[in-house]
């Protein structure tokens, strides 16, 4: 009796187990099509919008259904996962510098950048500081953060896209107060860091332990992200937007191994084109984004605060040079960290 | 009946030149003996002197390093104890604890396959051998120390063994019931037939039970023969010592 | 005679004394025991209800905050079904295969002698002291790309980790010794005997198995059952690294609740969060009757 129960049970199971797994980006069929888009943190609400959008673009056009399936999590780790074998079709990333790994793993070919306009990045951001309504603190700028009173929450720049375009708007900061000298600006760094009080792994974590769990006065975060927990708690926040920050680049980029694999290229590239189109631009800027085009930023600048004074990674050398001299192991992060 | 010497009949159990050690202690040494057919024999020593050894190579459950094991003529040392048609009592009995006493004594019988009708006769048969028909859908832990020997001796002669071998059969007994069960035991075997073998360490023991008496000491024979020439003329020191005591006793019967 | 008497009265007064001095002390002992009793009851109270009783209120009362229809909707959501579906076939082959092992494993350490029999055992053990991040590593860096076996499973184009089968390894691992750890003691304690016996009486290792080793372990093996699914379905550490995080995919219950909270949907989270709450009572109250039924 026994034997045959459990005879029973490994079939249903294996049955149920290939009604399950029969999925994945697979090639093909015309007719039922699957994407796998690899996400950062705060994009979840934009891309369940944006592929609604999408999808119907596709059908319309193509006449094929289509379910793009979404992955979200700290831009490093993301990228990690796709280099360790996540097979995304595109991967839509905080910075260039993680999808440069995913290119140095030989999984997507050279020159991704410069495959779409903007150096690849349909919509960007910045940095601002989210404060309590009424702002008690009175935090105004950056050097409010260094004062012994005030509690930051931001994340790590070690798993986080977010983080590190918080420490180069900090960083930039300090060094136009101490008129470029490193050492007085590692040392407003350091005293920065020593504020946080919670390291978080991503930037919505961090955004949760903000405004969920309620620590600390001052969340570093990305302006969207600042804009949906405006949204989500009204009345509850404020946003400051500091005197000098940076221009936060997020890149997407189409896994050409991955595609290839799938059958999938021309989707793909169409997927990430049309994110540059009216529309889709909208979109992004009703999800707090910065459009990448021009004239339909205009159209939120009442929403965004477009005079802020923002420098680029350029301004550092490019990501990988600013990589390896802040984020990389031992590097000036490393280095103030763990003093 | 007469206790005879051991005859140079064909035994029907016999070992010969049997050396068994473990991990460096040898167990056995140059052991060799004979049990006639229908014979009741006692393995007698101390603790540790290697009587259990020798009952199980007998049995197939140890195998010796050297030397020949016969059973009813034949070498069985290859043969695995399971096919070697002995039935074994094991010191603690070894009742299946979740099986009634009938079900023990049928177990034998199931594993041969035997049909239902021939296992409900047999274990009939012999639940009113052992005198224990109204017991039969007890299970082990109700019964006495008393009864599970007997539930344990009648499971080991269900599948007719050719040879019954027996660990100390007495030891987990209190000494109220052992002369009891001592009793019962020899005549059961009698009655029954069957050769058989016990390992005990008790010398009052070997001398009321067994028809032969084989000591045992440090792994080596010291003297076989029957209780009254292991008692009246021993032939080594330690057996003289070891019967020092008991031979005033043996002597008052 | 008279002074004997008196004697014996002081004797008698002495020994009364005492005797009351001795049921003083003795009832006193008694409400001390009383006491302790009580504090210690006191104590046992507090803690459940602050490590149990309370957060599982918070979870089932932030469930139902936005009402019954919301609570529903967010039950039945698609990607919410489909987290709940991967979770249930996880767990029940999880426990499938940890079963079949722990008895076999549970077989050859207790009734068998051979070099290496107590490093096997500690080896069984190794799951419950590694963190179940490292677990998931582990998985990553043996089965994902760039792992040891990485360049093989992907010729044979075998998908493992970012998949559901990574998953079923990691939350297998992790679940490893619970079934094992509930026989063994048992087994051990049997001893060989009874199994030696039936040998000798011509009976095969799998009837000896099924009529005289399981009626044995039968409590103790639905126990490790039941404690190693609820391992299973509330795995979350070495399932988050080895996931994926794909929607509707990869996602477990757990995996879920985290995905909703990090979303702003803290209530569907709560919600979600509530079925595996009644996964876990409908577990405990199974474990309580098993072991009522064990005595």
């Amino acid at each position: 009796m026994k034997k045959k129960m459990v005879w029973i049970l490994s079939l249903s199971l294996c049955l149920l187990m290939g009604c399950g797994k029969g999925s994945g980006s697979e090639a093909g069929q015309d007719g039922d099509r699957e994407l796998l888009n690899v996400s950062y943190d705060p994009t979840r609400e934009f891309y369940t919008q944006y592929n609604e959008l999408f999808c119907a673009h596709w059908k319309a056009e193509m006449g094929q259904e289509l379910t793009v399936t979404q992955s979200h999590g700290g831009s490093g780790s993301q990228a990690r996962s796709v280099i360790e074998g996540n097979e995304a079709d595109v991967v839509t990333l905080a910075l260039a510098h993680d999808i440069t790994a995913i290119e140095e793993a030989e999984l997507i070919d050279e020159g991704w950048m410069e495959e779409f306009e903007n150096d690849s990045s349909p919509y960007v951001s910045t940095i601002v500081f989210l404060v309590r309504k009424g702002n008690e603190k009175n935090i105004q700028d950056w050097d409010d953060l260094v004062r012994d009173d005030v509690e930051i929450i931001t994340p790590n720049p070690k798993t986080s896209g977010g983080a590190c375009w918080n420490f180069l708007a900090a960083w930039a900061y300090g060094q136009r107060q101490n008129g470029n000298d490193e050492e007085a600006t590692r040392l407003f760094m350091k005293k920065l860091y020593q504020n946080v009080l919670v390291l978080d792994s991503g930037a919505r974590g961090a955004t949760n332990t903000f405004v969920e769990n309620a620590q600390g006065d001052v969340l570093i975060a990305w302006e969207n992200e600042a804009y949906l927990s405006m949204r989500e708690h009204p009345d509850e926040y404020e946003i400051v937007a500091p005197s000098i920050s940076i221009l936060a680049q997020p890149s997407v980029a189409v896994v050409d191994s991955n595609a290839k694999m799938h059958g999938m290229e021309e989707l793909a590239h169409e997927y990430l084109a049309y994110l540059y189109c009216d529309e889709a631009q909208r979109l992004a800027g009703e999800n707090y984004y910065r459009p990448s085009n021009e004239k339909i930023l205009q159209e939120f600048s009442d929403q965004f605060d477009l005079n802020m004074n923002l420098v680029s990674i350029d301004d550092f050398g490019g990501w990988d040079e600013a990589f390896k001299t802040y984020f990389d192991d031992g590097a000036v992060f490393d280095q103030i960290y763990a003093e | 009946m007469e206790k005879k010497m051991m005859e140079e009949t064909a035994a029907y159990v016999e070992m010969k030149h049997i050396n068994k050690t473990f991990d460096g202690f040898q167990a056995s040494r140059d052991v060799s003996f004979g049990v006639e057919k229908g014979r009741l024999a006692s393995l007698l020593g101390p603790s540790g002197s290697g009587k259990t050894t020798i009952l199980r190579m007998i049995a197939g459950l140890d195998r010796p390093d050297s030397g020949d094991i016969f059973i009813n003529g034949a070498r069985v040392n290859d043969i695995p104890g399971s096919k070697r048609e002995i039935g074994f009592v094991f010191q603690n009995y070894a009742l299946f604890r979740y099986m009634t006493v009938a079900d023990n004594i049928a177990f034998g019988l199931k594993v041969q396959k035997k049909g239902k009708a021939e296992i409900k006769e047999r274990v009939e048969e012999l639940l009113e051998l052992i005198s224990m028909e109204d017991l039969k859908k007890r299970y082990p832990h109700q019964l006495s120390g008393g009864q599970r020997q007997r539930v344990a001796f009648a499971r080991a002669l269900a599948p007719n063994p050719q040879i019954l071998l027996l660990d100390e059969p007495f030891a987990a007994i209190d000494a109220k019931v052992r002369r009891e069960l001592r009793a019962w035991l020899r005549e059961m075997i009698r009655r029954v037939g069957i050769t058989s073998v016990f390992v005990t360490h008790d010398q009052e023991e070997a001398m009321e039970v067994a028809d032969t008496v084989i000591v045992i000491n440090q792994g080596q024979i010291e003297q076989m023969g029957t209780p009254e020439e292991i008692c009246g003329q021993p032939q080594t020191e330690f057996v003289r010592a070891f019967f020092d005591i008991k031979r005033d006793l043996w002597h008052k019967k | 005679m008279t002074v004997k008497a008196n004697n014996n009265y002081e004797q008698d007064m002495v020994g009364d004394g005492l005797h009351s001095l001795q049921k003083v002390i003795e009832s006193h002992r008694e409400e001390e025991k009383s006491v302790w009793k009580y504090i210690l009851i006191g104590v046992c109270v507090l803690f459940l209800t602050v490590m149990l009783v309370i957060p599982l209120a918070v979870v089932i009362i932030n469930a139902l905050k936005d009402g019954w229809t919301a609570y529903k909707e967010a039950v039945v959501d698609r990607y919410t079904l489909k987290a709940l579906q991967l979770t249930l076939v996880v767990t029940v082959l999880t426990v499938l295969v940890n079963t079949i092992f722990g008895v076999c494993a549970s077989v050859l350490l207790s009734k068998f002698y051979f070099w290496g029999r107590q490093i096997l055992a500690a080896l069984i053990d190794i799951p419950f002291s590694v963190s179940p991040v490292i677990a998931g590593l582990l998985f990553i860096l043996t089965f994902g790309n760039k792992g040891w076996m990485g360049g093989f499973l992907q010729q044979h184009n075998i998908k493992i980790v970012f998949a559901a089968p990574g998953i079923v390894l990691a939350t297998m691992f992790v679940t490893f010794p619970f079934v094992f750890r509930e026989l063994f003691p048992v087994m051990n304690a049997q001893g060989k005997d009874e199994e030696e016996a039936a040998a000798l009486m011509r009976a095969g290792g799998f009837m000896i198995f099924r009529k005289i080793t399981f009626p044995h372990i039968k409590w103790a093996l639905l126990y490790g059952i039941i404690l190693c699914t609820a391992r299973a379905m509330g795995e979350f550490g070495a399932v988050s690294v080895v996931s994926g995080h794909l929607r509707g995919k990869t996602n477990t219950l757990p995996l879920h609740v985290e995905i909703l909270y990090n979303e702003f949907h803290s209530t569907e989270a709560f919600a979600v969060s509530s079925i595996l709450v009644i996964l876990a009572v409908a577990l405990l109250i199974l474990r309580s009757f098993v072991e009522w039924k064990r005595k």
